[in-house]
């Protein structure tokens, strides 16, 4: 995670993606989440490399994880065009680790305060975090069974055919079988790599799997440090005797096993390990609950541990209407938008209504010039043509111009107005 | 191993059988990014960059002959070869990327429109520095427009020397830059042919984005805004592209034919066709979308040559047929920019990312 920030602040992304933008797409309930100004927006990431320092040593554990969630998710908050899977995965992640107690053995705050040493620790403490990462892959498994995927092999044949430079197997990359064989072991692999690591007989055998799998996706495939992420997370897998041994190796460790009886998990963690569990559950699930293609619609689509499914590319035209003359002018997003903002809002339906009100705010009360004309804006209509190409089929009309935008509802029911998805 | 291994991987090699049996047996066509990267870097980005600089070294040449000896005759010469530099600029400036990203090179020489009182405050003043942000759209290709084509321009050639400076400085300024882009781009070429990933950082993808970038910057800068897209349907003639030589559809032509070139590989200095994004698209089995983008190529050139008039009369006479082009290139638009990107595989954005 280190690593992961300080590659956000070495690549300047915390310039471009949180002081530049002018506007901020804010999660529906969220809207209170707000950036800081100007370079005080780098503050939550220096806290956080101190916290991330503070849980890797140990020191002050309990300070730095809750200082790390707190900064990691204000930030992931702030604006929706950046979300990430992995993103969301972290926050999740550090959550729960403000309730493990990671500190109680090889660490920095043991030295400090020796009374909160254990060499043990409750089943839940590993257990929700193999709980985690189970719903990561299995999730994306079951993400994985629709017909672009398994009968079309999309949109996986897009992305490895621009492989095709790749010495000794590019030329295979570009084959339709290679396609059909990435996107059925992905599935495969997604849906049953968790049972095989929990199993002790199949464990080694399954992680090289895990390292060689997301290696190759690492390889292939622009994903960031999500690879890495989930190569060391699910170390977490492994007996408690396999990390000594390594502990061992590193010369970290007195072997004094002193087994401290631990009191019984209280009814209130039980209860809210519960809650969390079911949650997990049931928050990728609720695209059930709409009607449509959910790649096209991406209504219950985000946390839901959908990764690398979708190639969508689109072209969103806004147009300003003044009601009183009729007359219309088309909007540069880019001067509302960054490059990224632009480009996440033209296939998201929910940001897609979010900048129409942006747009409104705007121009609401202006009096317009142009040459020796004045137009004075009252309450206008904000209209777009949007036209998008999903895993490989040809562009077709996401939103009709017909729509007025403003009236329509920012909440999380179907939306009607988005064109029907045609094969 | 046991049974669900045993499952997978039997599903797998069901699956593997069936996908290559059921492999279409028409041939498509060969292709690589490493052969178009070579093509566009040999034969239509260098040629481009050295026709460029032929044309800026005789309008620099013409000048100099002017300045010496500034009647209305020799004036008419240097209007004409700033005419056919400016036009190869059209040629050039779909590459915004590497030396040419580089040396701001695009802004440098494309920005309008000008900013007269700017420019008319530097040669009042005597002093300036032409190479700061704020003078950005005081320099360039279309300052001359201002500069040579003005009502009166002779007369303030020869009744103010500081008029003849600064445009002598403006054309410095031109040639110096377009002889360092130029061979920077010789310098820069290798590693160019070589950058076929997919990141957003490489050749192939810089390549593509800016195609679309600059396809869409002729449809707003050089259309859109000036007839009213932009302004409630009021037209904006101060917004025309070389409104005193009046060949702003000059421009804008031979603009969309670089593109329609590049589109198909040809070389704009021999005509000499090579590999271009349709040959890729062919490889793709993207056919319909290649006849429908050359098409509409076509029919915005077509449209192009319908006008008799420049583009100012053609909006006071006009606007319906103006407006049609504009609808035209606005369709072309969703093809290159939706349909072809998403077919490579290359993601549209000017950033680079952290991942899916």
């Amino acid at each position: 995670m280190l690593f992961g920030i300080s590659r956000f602040l070495i690549n300047g992304w915390v310039e471009q993606l949180y002081i530049e933008p002018t506007h901020y797409f804010t999660y529906l309930g969220f809207d209170w989440v707000r950036p800081l100004d100007g370079n005080l927006m780098y503050a939550p990431f220096i806290l956080m490399i101190i916290a991330s320092i503070s849980i890797m040593l140990g020191m002050f554990y309990r300070w730095g994880t809750v200082i790390f969630f707190i900064c990691f998710t204000y930030i992931e908050l702030l604006d929706k065009s950046n979300y990430l899977n992995h993103y969301y995965f972290v926050s999740l992640v550090s959550f729960l680790m403000i309730w493990v107690p990671a500190n109680a053995r090889f660490s920095i705050d043991v030295l400090l305060m020796p009374s909160i040493k254990r060499s043990t620790m409750r089943q839940w403490h590993s257990g929700i975090i193999k709980f985690q990462l189970s719903v990561v892959y299995i999730f994306a498994g079951i993400a994985k069974v629709n017909s672009d995927w398994l009968f079309e092999a999309q949109p996986l044949k897009t992305w490895l055919q621009a492989h095709h430079q790749i010495p000794v197997v590019g030329g295979y990359l570009q084959q339709d079988w290679a396609a059909y064989l990435f996107s059925w072991s992905g599935c495969i692999y997604d849906l049953f790599i968790v049972f095989f690591l929990l199993s002790a007989r199949f464990r080694p055998f399954a992680y090289f799997f895990v390292v060689f799998f997301h290696l190759v996706t690492w390889y292939l495939f622009p994903i960031g440090v999500f690879p890495w992420v989930m190569i060391f997370s699910t170390l977490i897998f492994f007996s408690d005797h396999f990390h000594e041994g390594i502990l061992n190796r590193l010369g970290a460790v007195n072997s004094r096993k002193k087994k401290t009886p631990l009191p019984r998990p209280r009814k209130f963690v039980r209860t809210a390990l519960l809650v969390y569990v079911v949650i997990q559950l049931l928050v990728p699930m609720r695209f059930l609950l709409y009607k449509g293609d959910l790649f096209w619609n991406e209504e219950g689509f985000q946390f839901s541990w959908r990764v690398m499914l979708m190639h969508k590319e689109g072209h969103a035209t806004f147009y300003l209407v003044d009601k009183k003359t009729g007359r219309e002018s088309e909007i540069q997003n880019s001067d509302f938008l960054t490059p990224t903002q632009e480009d996440q809002m033209a296939t998201q339906p929910d940001m897609i209504l979010q900048y129409a009100d942006i747009l409104r705010e705007h121009y609401d009360g202006q009096i317009l010039e142009f040459g020796d004309y004045k137009f004075p804006i009252d309450d206008p209509e904000i209209r777009a043509e949007i036209y998008v190409s999903l895993n490989g089929r040809p562009s077709q009309l996401f939103v009709d111009k017909k729509h007025d935008l403003t009236k329509l509802p920012y909440n999380l029911a179907h939306r009607e107005w988005i064109e029907t998805l045609k094969e | 191993m046991n049974r669900i291994q045993r499952i997978s991987i039997l599903l797998v090699l069901a699956v593997v059988s069936m996908a290559s049996s059921c492999n279409k047996p028409e041939e498509t066509p060969e292709f690589d990014k490493a052969s178009l990267l070579v093509n566009f870097s040999d034969n239509l980005i260098a040629p481009s960059l050295s026709m460029l600089k032929m044309a800026v070294d005789q309008m620099e040449a013409d000048f100099v002959e002017f300045q010496s000896n500034p009647t209305q005759a020799n004036l008419d010469v240097l209007r004409n070869s700033w005419k056919e530099a400016y036009l190869t600029w059209q040629t050039v400036k779909p590459f915004d990327f590497g030396p040419i990203r580089d040396y701001g090179f695009k802004a440098a020489t494309g920005t309008y429109p000008s900013d007269t009182a700017k420019i008319e405050s530097n040669i009042a003043v005597g002093s300036y520095t032409l190479g700061s942000a704020s003078n950005i759209d005081a320099i360039g290709l279309h300052s001359l427009d201002f500069l040579l084509h003005r009502a009166d321009a002779l007369s303030y050639f020869t009744g103010d020397a500081n008029y003849m400076t600064y445009t002598s400085d403006v054309i410095a300024k031109l040639k110096s830059e377009t002889d360092a882009v130029t061979s920077a781009w010789a310098a820069y070429a290798p590693t160019f042919k070589e950058s076929t990933g997919t990141e957003t950082t490489s050749g192939f993808s810089q390549l593509v984005n800016e195609f679309n970038r600059d396809y869409e910057l002729v449809k707003v800068a050089k259309l859109g805004i000036p007839i009213g897209k932009q302004s409630l349907g009021i037209q904006m003639p101060e917004y025309l592209e070389a409104r005193n030589s009046g060949i702003a559809l000059d421009l804008l032509r031979q603009n969309v034919l670089a593109l329609e070139q590049y589109y198909k590989g040809n070389s704009f200095s021999t005509g000499q066709s090579g590999v271009g994004f349709d040959d890729y698209l062919l490889h793709l089995e993207r056919s319909a979308l290649d006849g429908t983008i050359a098409d509409n190529f076509s029919a915005i050139l077509a449209k192009v040559d319908s006008f008799s008039g420049t583009m100012e009369n053609e909006m006071n006479s006009n606007p319906q047929g103006l407006d049609e082009l504009y609808t035209l290139m606005q369709g072309q638009v969703v093809s290159l920019k939706t349909d072809m990107t998403s077919a490579f595989g290359v993601l549209i954005t000017y950033q680079d990312n952290d991942g899916d």
